[in-house]
């Protein structure tokens, strides 16, 4: 269970959405006919709603924060991240961001591999030759499945070609 | 094509031995998956799901069902041999799998489970083959008005199990509502809110979706504390379960099945609940209920067959209604779409021999459950061993690999990298996963649905109270609010109370 004041910001949060959705992203991203025969047709009608919904149930949801007893300690979730899992979080989002950019120019093939050994390492290193091992087999078959019996021609990347 | 014809061309496609070959793979692989700890069903439904599409819409469909089927009943082998549930269904199994595990009886309650689990599973998807064609027969009515007030009903019930928080529910749905927005409009062709990318007009796909949202969040959990839990594996003993056990545990195996079938024939209740009303109904009536949470062998059976009851029935509104009845049917509907199929009455028309096919070989796949659990539950002990920090970076290559297969797009890995971000915020702000992704597949219907009502009455809301089948839906919807506002209500004083007893409880 979140404590009080989480829950309270947790609630702000999908009311600046909701408002997001409603006054930034539908006007500036929704494209509306010039001419709508009924209102309920307008391709903005839709969003809108749902969008109205969330900022009503943010809204609903900080109020409660504010007015419930707040949760004994021992079930509130404590929502700190210490040092270390802090920067393991950093590396896998770095990890996976970097990894993304690089399946067009790298290949699937080789980035899944070191992104594979790289998360071994990242959890502490243990099995290092198994990780290894599986980081070379696993990519390969997969590979081969899906670009030998499925026909997907899997991203290949600029540098080294597989058959 | 009649009856008989479909059931014939049915039969004749489950009779290969691809079909046969690949449900028998799915079973295998949901057992293995459903007994990993740390992986789950859903997962394993999930990663499986890439990988159908090289094959055969039958071979895929069946091989998805049996990953769905085996990863049930796997759940139950960790929750009997370390007391940690592989399912959230399985929490019921544990109660008394465990302390039977721990007098040295594992062998015995492995066994109840599996039986009781192939006797419900047999149960349930028989119902499914009674009611599933009668229901779509049935639907075959339903013009837009009446698809839109059941689209509404069954969003409301799916609001009402959302979990803790009901508000939290609602906001999850609205999260999947909005983002199944994006894309062309399709009534004008406008764009809406693909911010210019090409890639967003067809809209965001389903597959990388529930991926991201279902096995991401469990990578960036164990990446963020990888601490190895130390699980003692219990030995299975050499008790044989006996006739007499069984014999007397078969009332409650029935009735948990009826359960099952009951629950998990309404979207969105899934299998957990079924499990522990059929064990606290299995308490209440026996004899031994004194034994009951000590290591009772009926408490094992009702629990499993509750569990298992629901797999079979969940199918019933999928294939008769187009609407998934929990999350693993919801991801299943990902391989319909993925080989151009649509679930709901039209199937039964248009592909009526895939339907029978896979009634078929639902029935099957009870059967190598059977085969295949008893297998595994001897080789349990290999798959406890499977250590996290080999597992979960595999989970991680296959779902660059099977994302990027769905639509040969990169894009779509971006997609499910993103989903991946949102769900493990879902999950630590403790928002439930489920109503995002059933409103993520049920919100194009809804608004399809909703404008096609308005177009076909030139902007007249009295078309959806036109006949009495949307008016009988309208009813249960404003009953099932009424139903979620007073168990919202409730639980919410009896948090209240319970924290003023705390407070109390620390002032002393």
């Amino acid at each position: 269970m979140l404590s009080r004041r989480a829950e309270f910001l947790v609630g702000l949060a999908v009311m600046l959405l909701a408002a997001c959705i409603i006054w930034v992203l539908i006007p500036g991203y929704v494209t509306i006919p010039r001419r709508v025969p009924i209102q309920a047709l307008s391709p903005s009608f839709w969003p809108t709603i749902i969008g109205w919904t969330m900022l009503l149930c943010g809204g609903l949801l900080a109020l409660r924060a504010v007015t419930a007893p707040p949760p004994p300690d021992a079930i509130t979730d404590d929502l700190r991240v210490p040092r270390a899992e802090g920067f393991r979080l950093a590396a896998l989002a770095v990890l996976l961001t970097v990894a993304y950019l690089a399946l067009p120019v790298v290949g699937m093939v080789w980035t899944t591999m070191v992104v594979f050994v790289l998360m071994v390492l990242l959890t502490g290193g243990k099995r290092l030759f198994w990780g290894v091992a599986l980081a070379i087999i696993l990519p390969l078959v997969l590979y081969f499945f899906f670009t030998k019996v499925a026909g997907v021609a899997i991203p290949q990347g600029r540098i080294v070609r597989l058959p | 094509m009649t009856f008989l014809e479909a059931l014939s061309a049915g039969f004749s496609l489950v009779a290969q031995w691809e079909s046969i070959f690949f449900l028998g793979l799915g079973v295998l692989v949901g057992v293995f998956a459903g007994a990993i700890p740390g992986m789950s069903a859903t997962m394993a439904v999930a990663l499986t799901l890439p990988f159908t599409f090289a094959l055969q819409p039958i071979s895929g469909i069946l091989l998805l069902l049996g990953v769905y089927k085996g990863g049930i009943f796997g759940g139950s082998i960790p929750a009997i041999l370390i007391k940690t549930p592989g399912t959230p269904a399985s929490s019921a199994t544990s109660l008394d799998g465990y302390p039977l595990a721990e007098k040295g009886r594992a062998n015995e309650a492995l066994s109840m489970s599996l039986y009781s689990s192939c006797i419900a599973d047999l149960i349930s998807n028989l119902a499914l083959i009674l009611f599933a064609a009668w229901l779509a027969s049935f639907a075959l009515n339903f013009g837009p008005p009446e698809m839109f007030a059941l689209i509404v009903f069954s969003l409301t019930i799916i609001a009402g199990v959302s979990g803790d928080s009901l508000i939290k529910g609602i906001i999850a749905a609205t999260v999947g509502l909005i983002l199944a927005t994006v894309g062309l409009d399709f009534i004008g062709g406008t764009e809406r809110l693909t911010f210019g990318s090409v890639e967003l007009r067809g809209g965001l796909n389903l597959v990388p979706m529930l991926i991201g949202l279902f096995a991401l969040p469990e990578i960036i959990a164990y990446i963020r504390n990888p601490s190895e839990k130390d699980q003692k594996v219990r030995a299975l003993g050499h008790s044989v379960l006996k006739w007499v056990d069984f014999r007397r545990s078969l009332k409650s195996i029935f009735r948990g099945s009826f359960i099952g079938v009951f629950l998990g024939a309404i979207p969105g209740i899934g299998a957990a609940p079924s499990a522990f009303l059929s064990y606290s109904e299995a308490r209440r009536s026996s004899p031994n209920r004194d034994n009951f949470g000590k290591g009772e062998l009926e408490g094992v059976a009702a629990a499993e067959a509750g569990n298992n009851g629901v797999a079979g029935a969940t199918m019933i509104p999928l294939l008769s209604l187009g609407i998934p009845g929990d999350i693993i049917t919801a991801i299943i509907i990902g391989a319909f779409m993925v080989h151009e199929l649509t679930p709901g009455p039209l199937l039964f028309q248009n592909n009526a021999e895939i339907v029978y096919a896979i009634f078929i070989g639902l029935v099957a796949s009870s059967f190598l459950l059977l085969i295949v659990g008893s297998v595994a539950i001897r080789a349990f002990r290999y798959i406890a061993d499977v250590p996290a920090n080999l597992l979960f970076p595999g989970v991680l290559v296959l779902c660059f690999f099977g994302v990027f297969a769905i639509n040969n797009s990169i894009f779509d890995v971006a997609v499910m990298l993103a989903a991946g971000f949102v769900g493990y915020l879902m999950l630590i702000f403790r928002f439930p996963a489920a109503p995002f992704l059933i409103a993520f597949i049920l919100g194009p219907m809804l608004e399809n649905a909703f404008r096609q009502s308005l177009l076909m009455s030139r902007g007249s809301l009295e078309i959806f109270a036109r006949g009495p089948i949307t008016i009988l839906f309208w009813c249960l919807t404003v009953l099932s609010i009424t139903m979620i506002i007073r168990s919202t209500v409730k639980a919410a004083r009896l948090k209240r109370e319970a924290a003023r007893s705390a407070q109390s409880m620390q002032k002393e």
